[in-house]
């Protein structure tokens, strides 16, 4: 854009029709560029895809430490809940490398996949077979502990609305 | 239109876009993302329940739906689990379950209520079982074999024992193919808040949490008490109605957040006005910031007892094993760490029994100390000499209702008893004494509310008026009376009593007023209705 | 072309030397002096449905990232845009009104080159590649309001769908082709959402280029009055920076408005598309109640064949203005007198309808 127009103008006024200029290029500028900032956020998806839902999942005292309680989520999973000494932990039970269902293994201190001899020790890692291999981890279902009550909440995936 | 002038126009139009925009900016963040309408999650193990119960009487299972239990799936069995060998439980449907749901059922999440509570007054409300209450109902208004009166009347707000029906060999009766108990008509339905259950646990709580919505809002509204703090002897609702925090209440429920999730602090979450929760039981903010807990003892804050035919303050003895006795302060106050004899009534084989119970003392709440808690709700809204200023206001009507009246009516139906004109087994075989009865359980009681809360009419036309006319014009003759049925003898014995009775100077209007008063009366009137 | 040989000894980086156009051709093209009588802003109505036809590419693109044509997600899709989505209201509402807008500034346009009489010769082509864009927008609005798949939608596209069965002789194949089978469906959708986003934009752009090419090559017809005195001074002025400045305020005043419309009155959505119901007041939009008036007043058949001889006459109608002038002898006053009364009877009968059921 030409700051000095030299249109029908004096040149006596090209200042003023300097700040004209300035100022309708900052005003297109900043309108018009709401407009596109607005247009890029819409662009960006909004984040509602997995919704999820607190359920109740008994007492704390109902855990005894070390000790597995099943639970099947909204969509018939099952999840597992642990009591170990430093906390309360949930998992899917849904195996990370192909969907087998895993389960505990006291003995072996560790979650066993018996389709393809995956195994996860106490905070979900892969320890053993293919989850190893791909580095996958056990999913974790965030667990909510009601300080007053002792309440335990487990905040399960909720698909069912569409 | 000079290039120039274009230019400004279109930093000008521009700067109106711009301005548009930011309103449009401001607009998407005030968008509420809306929460969509969460379900009632129902989880496996609530599947079978729900799918018959809906069928059986949907709108119960609808009211759960709608509940904040149903959105974080604690269904029925949550609640109605039972274990094997209870006595009130069977095998329905593959599972365990028990129709009662009792405050030890609820207290496995919500201890530190159930805690609160079992303690509370309102716990003890279905111990009225062995007082004279029970023999009106039972007695002298039943039958040998009917007493719907009971039943239906007193039970249904104090409670009762849950009894059930035996066989021949003494056992539970069960019925149906899954052995059912079958409970005693008489005793169930019944929600009485001091309902006394066969686990042992006292109370209902869902005398006042409605099952099964258990909404909040219900339970803090004023309408919720008043199914039973109602009534001639103790109309506490009608009082409140009266008062100007029930007039303030009514005007501003919209206000009042009753709908609110979680804590509900006076000074906090509203100001508008009090409910009865809101001075009894819930959450307020104190003068140094802090916000009061909710306390489900609903004598916690309470420092006269307007019950009795006397009334006196209360102090609160708390012993070890959480048990609470309140004493008047007329008892020596015990020492901390000291035992006492304590009566607790306990169910046994279905019966209301007094057990004496040893208890070591740990905490002592004083009258003054329950009524700073009181207060502390109060100065919410109203400042220190006010709320002082009205306890001595409240404290004067008592203490006129038990010296001008309570204390002379029982200490001449203690004489009659003495002189053998009253029975102690048969309370209500004289006229004096349904008189006497009414004068503080009914009226009595109705001014001492009326004054606790409030409401003038109460406190006077219903209250103070008619004990001073049921005294001076029924009571006093009718003790005469009674005397005289028993011997002429005594009848003059009383007589004179009477007569001694009312020479006091607080009786003296009774021959008649002074000159002074006469005049000034005759010229009042005259002043104010003669043209 | 020219300047080959030089180049490939010399190499460089002038970019004007990569394209090989006529640079200064196209500069004199792009600043070639306005004539004066485009100075007044009835003349800018043209511009104002292209920047609006740009708007809706704008707002259209974005749309389709988020919109799903099948008669399943469509409409969930729409409520995704219209309740999730960033600013996806807001997009919804620019991309409503800046249609109901164009429409407007269409017929406004269409009007002051029916009162300039711009359409004589040698313009004849011209008003006619005009009529078809005015029939590519308003298929353009149709068909978009049919994407919503709304009851609305669904039963305006039903009706829209009866309509063109009416017309004679190539009825039944018009409606089954515009229906994609026997009932609006799934294929119905897709075919709207093709003609929508794909073809119709298309045979846009071809007509818009047409239509400016003509312009640029035939100029602007000037607003003479016959009071005017013979020579009115035939002035000039640039087009760059002057006319491109009175260009931005329109398009700023537009954006602006449009915005304002969004705030104040955003796009909604009715009722979930249901082919078992058929909800008690069918409309089309407004742009087409002219025509619903008079189905209501004639018939489907009558309607259909009355609106093609109107719509005849105003696409041949350079032609129509010959005859009646050559040949019936008729003046100027005539023919605005037409051309008042055929603005007044669509109104009328719009403004009519909107009153109705």
């Amino acid at each position: 854009m030409e700051k000095v127009p030299k249109s029908s103008q004096e040149d006596g006024q090209s200042r003023r029709s300097f700040v004209a200029s300035v100022a309708m290029g900052a005003g297109l500028l900043l309108s018009y560029g709401a407009l596109a900032i607005k247009g890029l956020l819409f662009l960006i998806p909004p984040k509602t895809s997995v919704k999820r839902r607190k359920i109740y999942a008994g007492k704390l005292d109902e855990y005894a430490i070390g000790s597995i309680q099943k639970f099947i989520d909204l969509e018939g999973k099952e999840i597992l809940v642990k009591r170990s000494e430093t906390g309360i932990d949930a998992f899917s039970a849904v195996c990370p490398h192909l969907g087998c269902r895993v389960h505990w293994q006291p003995e072996n201190d560790v979650f066993f996949c018996p389709c393809h001899g995956g195994a996860f020790d106490a905070a979900g890692r892969p320890a053993a077979g293919p989850p190893k291999d791909g580095n996958q981890h056990l999913f974790k279902v965030p667990v909510e502990v009601d300080k007053s009550s002792g309440i335990v909440y487990l905040q399960v995936k909720d698909k069912r609305e569409a | 239109m000079t290039l120039v002038v274009k230019r400004y126009i279109v930093a000008a139009l521009s700067f109106f876009l711009l301005l548009s925009l930011l309103i449009v900016a401001f607009q998407e963040s005030n968008m509420k993302r809306k929460e969509t309408h969460q379900d009632a999650i129902v989880t496996g193990a609530n599947e079978g329940c729900v799918t018959c119960h809906m069928k059986d009487s949907p709108a119960l299972v609808m009211e759960w739906e709608f509940s904040k239990h149903a959105k974080v799936g604690i269904g029925c069995i949550e609640c109605h689990v039972a274990e094997k060998g209870e006595v009130d439980a069977w095998k329905h449907e593959g599972t365990y379950v028990s129709v009662l749901v009792t405050p030890k059922d609820c207290a496995r999440c919500h201890s530190k209520e159930y805690e609160e509570f079992s303690r509370s007054h309102h716990a003890k409300a279905g111990e009225i079982l062995a007082s004279l209450d029970n023999v009106l109902a039972e007695k002298v208004a039943g039958l040998p074999d009917n007493n719907a009166d009971a039943v239906n009347g007193c039970w249904q707000c104090h409670g009762t024992i849950i009894k059930f029906e035996k066989d021949k060999d003494g056992d539970i009766l069960r019925t149906g193919k899954e052995g059912k108990p079958v409970i005693d008509a008489d005793t169930w339905p019944n929600s009485g808040i001091g309902r006394l259950n066969p686990d042992g646990s006292k109370g209902s709580c869902h005398a006042c949490h409605s099952r099964h919505a258990f909404q909040s809002k219900l339970s803090r509204s004023p309408e919720n008490c008043g199914k039973c703090h109602m009534g001639p002897d103790h109309p506490q609702i009608e009082i409140y109605n009266e008062s100007k925090h029930g007039i303030a209440f009514y005007a501003n429920r919209d206000r009042m957040a009753m709908d609110k999730k979680g804590s509900w602090v006076l000074g906090k979450d509203y100001s508008a006005a009090p409910t009865c929760a809101s001075c009894h039981i819930s959450a307020y903010m104190t003068p140094q910031g802090e916000v009061k807990a909710a306390s489900h003892d609903v004598g916690e804050r309470i420092s006269w007892t307007l019950r009795p035919i006397i009334s006196s303050k209360l102090n609160m003895i708390i012993y070890e094993d959480g048990f609470k006795e309140d004493f008047p302060h007329t008892r020596a106050l015990p020492k901390i760490g000291e035992t006492l004899d304590t009566n607790e009534k306990v169910v046994e084989n279905e019966e209301l029994v007094n057990k004496v119970v040893s208890r070591k003392v740990e905490k002592i709440v004083t009258w003054e100390e329950r009524r700073d808690l009181m207060k502390g709700a109060c100065l919410n809204c109203h400042n220190d000499t006010y709320v002082d200023n009205f306890y001595k206001q409240f404290d004067g009507l008592v203490t006129l209702y038990n010296e001008k009246f309570a204390r002379p009516a029982k200490a001449m139906m203690d004489d009659l008893k003495k002189d053998g004109v009253l029975k102690a087994d048969a309370p209500f075989e004289k006229e004096v004494q349904w008189i006497f009865w009414e004068l503080w359980h009914h009226e009595g009681r109705r001014a001492r509310h009326g004054a606790s809360m409030m409401g003038p009419d109460y406190t006077h036309w219903h209250g103070m008026y008619e004990v001073s006319k049921h005294y001076y014009t029924e009571f006093l003759p009718a003790v005469i009376e009674a005397a005289e049925e028993t011997s002429h003898a005594l009848g003059n014995k009383y007589r004179r009593k009477v007569e001694e009775l009312l020479t006091a100077p607080e009786h003296a209007w009774q021959k008649g007023l002074s000159k002074e008063e006469a005049d000034a009366l005759k010229s009042a009137y005259k002043k104010r209705y003669e043209k | 072309m020219g300047n080959s040989k030089d180049t490939e000894t010399k190499g460089g980086l002038k970019f004007s030397e990569m394209l090989p156009f006529d640079w200064e051709l196209l500069r004199h093209a792009g600043s070639e002096p306005v004539p004066n009588h485009l100075k007044k802003w009835w003349f800018c109505l043209g511009g104002t449905v292209a920047y609006l036809f740009i708007v809706q590419l704008a707002t259209g693109v974005a749309l389709t990232f988020y919109y799903i044509p099948s008669p399943e997600f469509a409409y969930d899709s729409v409520a995704n845009i219209t309740h999730n989505v960033r600013f996806g209201w807001f997009v919804r509402s620019l991309h409503k009104w800046s249609s109901n807008f164009m429409i407007v500034a269409l017929f406004l346009h269409v009007m002051r080159v029916f009162f300039t009489q711009a359409y004589r010769h040698p313009r004849q082509l011209n008003w006619m590649v005009g009529f078809g864009l005015l029939g590519v927008t308003l298929f353009f609005g149709f068909t978009g309001y049919s994407l919503v798949y709304e009851q609305l939608s669904y039963w305006g596209a039903t009706v829209a769908a009866n309509l063109a069965e009416a017309t004679p002789l190539v009825g039944e194949l018009l409606g089954f082709f515009l229906r994609g089978g026997p009932e609006v469906g799934a294929n119905t959708l897709t075919r709207f959402y093709v003609l929508h986003i794909g073809f119709l934009p298309m045979v846009a752009f071809m007509l818009i280029g047409l239509h400016i090419l003509l312009i640029r090559l035939q100029g602007v017809t000037e607003l003479r009055f016959e009071n005017d005195p013979p020579e009115k001074a035939a002035g000039h002025f640039k087009f760059f920076p002057d006319h491109v400045t009175s260009e931005m305020i329109v398009g700023v005043l537009l954006m602006y408005l449009l915005v304002m419309m969004a705030l104040i009155f955003p796009a909604e959505l009715g009722e979930r598309a249901n082919p078992a119901v058929t909800p008690p007041h069918i409309k089309p939009e407004w742009y087409f109640y002219f025509n619903y008036r008079l189905l209501k007043l004639t018939s489907l058949k009558v309607s259909v064949v009355l609106t093609m001889v109107f719509g005849g006459i105003a696409f041949f109608w350079p032609f129509v203005d010959e005859f009646l002038r050559r040949r019936l002898k008729a003046n100027d006053s005539v023919i605005v007198l037409i051309g008042v009364v055929a603005i007044l009877m669509i109104f009328t009968f719009t403004v009519w309808e909107s009153f109705s059921g």
